[in-house]
């Protein structure tokens, strides 16, 4: 039993996790193409960014370390998380909700000149219909 | 139906992707670093001088906010202006004239006599809630530096009280709104103190945000260093903070909880 | 337990909320998933270590959903006000929620 624990663990460890990671990304993708309601839309962005931060996250976990927070005695440069991606990330998820406050703006905007919000009738209807 | 056959299209897609996604991605991922490994590249080049030397430059106990605020502040000051700019972007856009109109105080009491939902259990746990939060959220911005926290953590508390404020219906506070061009200049201001603590070391001496060259009085270096991430956190939340109540309100204008 | 096992799971529960987002039919319930796909994300970071990325997470996440509902409400109001008449309102807004 722990055999299979550590196998299943070493598979995840090597390719495992970014697999879950990329496949995440690519439901994204194809949410914000598939979906045809412009909400919908919105959402599939964050979905994709949730995985682009996680991806940047496990870049900076270390074995048997503790949170970037500086204990009493100071152990070893060994001992804590890298702390570099975590102060990227922290901007990027601020940004990502001032960008969803415009997309909200437009799409208030959409329906107020077409009166749907749906891609597959104002494409048909009026604007630049194929 | 029509929409049935738009559905089963979309769930081929989606089964489609994620084969061809995780069979590609199982080929990719030996060429990227075993996650947990102490030998990466990420590891090694610059991080053990942040992870090392954090606490004798900056008093700082928490690395997160002395990375974000001291070394990469330069980061920090443009993700700044760019909230800054989201918020300028989203009142321009809302701006036409399609509001829905005011209604005035006589109409507004007489609406809400005689509808019991819960209103006044709802202001009385308005009434408890909002003031630990706001003083929550001073504590997490001056105690960044020692642990959990930082300026974009305390903007957003801010925030979060005033969003509680605006979706009780109590009809007594009906009338305690911030007006949008408020909030942004507000916000405006936030991005300019930031913008101000960069440009200070410059009149005495120093490069575009040296804290070294502060004008304040301190024993040793490193007390001028967490002066001015002090400095630099007040003006995040302040911005961050006004962003937010900005956007809440250019799209709360256009509709009216009626129901 | 092993800390990566841990995430692997939760990865592959987010997979299935994201999937019920996008293949699912009403949008107001299409919000309320988003709102727990944003509370695992939170989990997630606090297994792999960031804890000031999950503190910001967690409160991002509440605030984007009440913008969302907030859009759906303003968005509805505005078809039945521009039709006018209430036999067609039922119409237009299970329309619009059908978001496919």
């Amino acid at each position: 039993m722990t055999e299979i624990l550590k196998s299943v663990e070493y598979f995840l460890a090597d390719r495992g996790i970014y697999m879950l990671t990329l496949v995440l990304l690519a439901i994204g993708i194809y949410g914000m193409i598939a979906c045809s309601n412009y909400m919908k839309k919105l959402m599939c962005m964050n979905i994709m960014q949730v995985s682009i931060i996680f991806f940047f996250l496990t870049f900076g976990q270390k074995e048997g370390a503790t949170i970037p927070v500086l204990l009493n005695d100071f152990l070893s440069a060994d001992a804590y998380i890298n702390p570099v991606p975590h102060a990227l990330m922290l901007t990027a998820i601020v940004v990502s909700l001032g960008i969803t406050g415009v997309g909200l703006a437009l799409l208030m905007r959409i329906k107020d000149i077409y009166g749907t919000i749906e891609e597959s009738e104002i494409t048909g209807k009026g604007g630049n219909g194929k | 139906m029509e929409n049935k056959k738009v559905m089963k299209k979309k769930t081929i897609g989606l089964i489609l992707v994620i084969i061809i996604v995780a069979i590609g991605a199982l080929r990719v991922g030996k060429e990227l670093p075993t996650i947990g490994d102490l030998n990466t590249p990420a590891n090694t080049n610059i991080s053990r001088y942040y992870i090392s030397n954090a606490e004798n430059d900056t008093h700082a106990q928490n690395i997160v906010t002395a990375v974000l605020a001291d070394y990469r502040g330069f980061d920090t000051l443009f993700e700044t202006c760019v909230l800054f700019l989201s918020g300028i972007a989203a009142m321009v856009i809302l701006s036409d004239k399609k509001k829905i109109p005011e209604k005035s105080r006589e109409e507004l009491l007489a609406y809400h006599k005689d509808s019991n939902f819960g209103s006044k259990l709802m202001d009385g746990a308005f009434r408890i809630v909002v003031p630990i939060i706001l003083i929550y959220a001073v504590y997490v911005l001056f105690h960044g530096e020692v642990s959990l926290g930082g300026g974009f953590q305390a903007g957003a508390l801010i925030a979060c009280a005033y969003l509680l404020n605006r979706i009780i219906p109590n009809f007594e506070n009906a009338f305690r709104k911030v007006k949008v061009e408020i909030s942004l200049i507000a916000a405006g201001i936030g991005a300019f103190f930031f913008v101000l603590t960069g440009f200070i070391p410059m009149l005495y001496g120093g490069r575009f945000m040296e804290f070294d060259h502060l004008p304040f009085h301190a024993d040793t270096l490193s007390d001028l260093h967490a002066d001015g991430i002090l400095m630099v956190e007040i003006g995040v939340t302040v911005c961050v903070a006004g962003v937010i109540i900005t956007i809440l309100e250019v799209v709360l204008e256009r509709t009216d909880f009626d129901d | 337990m092993p800390i990566l096992l841990l995430e692997g799971i939760l990865l592959m529960a987010m997979i299935a909320i994201a999937i019920s987002i996008i293949v699912g039919r009403k949008l107001l319930s299409a919000t309320i998933i988003y709102c727990a796909f944003s509370l695992a994300a939170m989990i997630l970071y606090t297994i792999a270590g960031a804890a000031d990325v999950a503190f910001t997470e967690a409160i991002i996440g509440t605030i984007s959903t009440v913008y969302f509902i907030i859009a759906i409400k303003s968005i509805r109001k505005s078809s039945l006000k521009s039709d006018g008449e209430n036999n067609i309102s039922d119409d237009i807004s299970e329309r619009e929620e059908d978001g496919k």
